[in-house]
């Protein structure tokens, strides 16, 4: 089964310029573990190297965001799409 | 926490006997006071804070009273805290009609004097979620507006988003309902504070920043100046350091004073404040050496 991946803009130079990947997973963390042995580069801008996610990250599963502690457990469905994406960070 | 008063342009300051504060059982805690508005009788005074709640008091701050209508809202379980914090940072107020801006929450309105409120948000963007127009959760930085155009209201949201462009700088013709880019021109629509011209609605400024530092780009100030509501701009610049100058200023680090033709001013986070003559044509630093400025204000005596 294979989920997609949204990449944002400020990431897309970590994945050879692509906006989204399409990876096999059912699992939030089978997609990050998929990620960091095909694209080493993106992972590392997302998780650290424990593995937790970047504190100005966020992970949403189509529109739903992802509980920082909990979310790598969520399960996939075909068609998903996960978004990485920049947490808000204003003033 | 304290509210401080001063009847005699600052010399003195008093306390007031209260501060706002969330009642016991609701497990919020004052974290900030971001805005203080005061109202028409020089009595009423209203207070958005951190976490992001709204409260208001009738005697100049004596006593405070939480509004249930937007500290309670349905939607503030969902509201996340920018870098700044959760905050209700504006209050726009104009009759029975009330505009906060909530980071990150969004634009909400009241038209009920404060016993209601409802999110509007209609061409508001958010870059850091999937949905790029939600009904709620954008990143609010600043909302003004000019006394006799209440219906025209103008945004500073949290732009510099590369596949969402033009959502930083916004305009509304109707209360706030509904919004559309004015950004074009702009080096980056990203940026914090937005103001009105005390005496011409369609008269407005911003400071652009870069939206990754946050400060100006290539390190050049500018404040750009809009006189015809944002379909165009002008970068104003005479003055001001032409190099190495990486200012930041904050939502509440510029106004402008009340003379016909007024001045502008601005603070950065690096301590400097610059006062912009002739409607911004021309600029000069004031104070080059303070601490960082949250918030710029001006009176005339």
């Amino acid at each position: 089964m294979t989920i997609t991946v949204q990449i944002p803009s400020s990431l897309r130079q970590e994945c050879g310029g692509a906006a989204q990947l399409e990876v096999p997973a059912t699992t939030v963390q089978e997609a990050l573990k998929e990620l960091q042995r095909t694209q080493p580069g993106l992972y590392h801008c997302v998780c650290d190297e424990t593995g937790r996610l970047r504190k100005h990250m966020n992970l949403f599963v189509n529109e739903s965001l992802l509980n920082r502690r909990d979310g790598p457990q969520t399960k996939l469905r075909s068609g998903d799409t996960l978004f990485i994406m920049t947490a808000v960070s204003g003033g | 926490m304290k509210v401080l008063t001063s009847t005699d342009l600052g010399k003195k300051f008093k306390s007031t006997k209260s501060v706002p504060a969330f009642p016991q059982a609701d497990g919020r805690a004052l974290a900030n006071i971001w805005s203080l508005e005061p109202g028409e009788n020089g009595k009423d005074l209203w207070a958005g804070v951190e976490p992001a709640a709204l409260f208001r008091s009738e005697d100049g701050g004596n006593s405070w009273e939480m509004i249930a209508g937007i500290s309670n809202h349905k939607h503030a379980p969902d509201w996340h805290p920018g870098a700044g914090g959760l905050c209700l940072h504006t209050i726009v107020r104009d009759g029975n009609r009330i505009h906060l801006g909530i980071s990150t929450g969004g634009h909400y309105l009241s038209e009920d004097g404060g016993q209601t409120f409802s999110a509007a948000n209609t061409g508001v963007g958010a870059g850091f979620v999937p949905n790029p127009y939600p009904e709620f959760g954008q990143c609010v930085h600043k909302i003004a507006r000019h006394p006799s155009a209440p219906g025209r209201l103008y945004m500073q949201n949290h732009g510099g988003w590369p596949d969402r462009p033009g959502i930083g700088v916004l305009r509304s013709d109707d209360y706030g309902h509904t919004w559309e880019s004015i950004a074009e021109g702009l080096p980056s629509d990203f940026g914090f504070p937005i103001v009105v011209h005390p005496h011409d609605p369609d008269t407005i400024y911003v400071v652009p920043l870069e939206p990754m530092t946050r400060t100006c780009p290539e390190g050049k100030p500018a404040v750009w100046r809009s006189t015809n509501g944002g379909h165009k701009w002008k970068k104003l610049t005479k003055g001001l350091p032409k190099k190495e100058s990486y200012f930041t200023v904050l939502r509440d680090g510029m106004t402008v004073d009340e003379f016909d033709i007024p001045a502008v001013y601005f603070g950065t986070t690096t301590g400097q404040l610059w006062m912009g003559h002739d409607g911004g044509d021309e600029w000069s630093c004031l104070f080059d050496s303070l601490p960082p400025i949250n918030c710029v204000k001006v009176a005339i005596v």
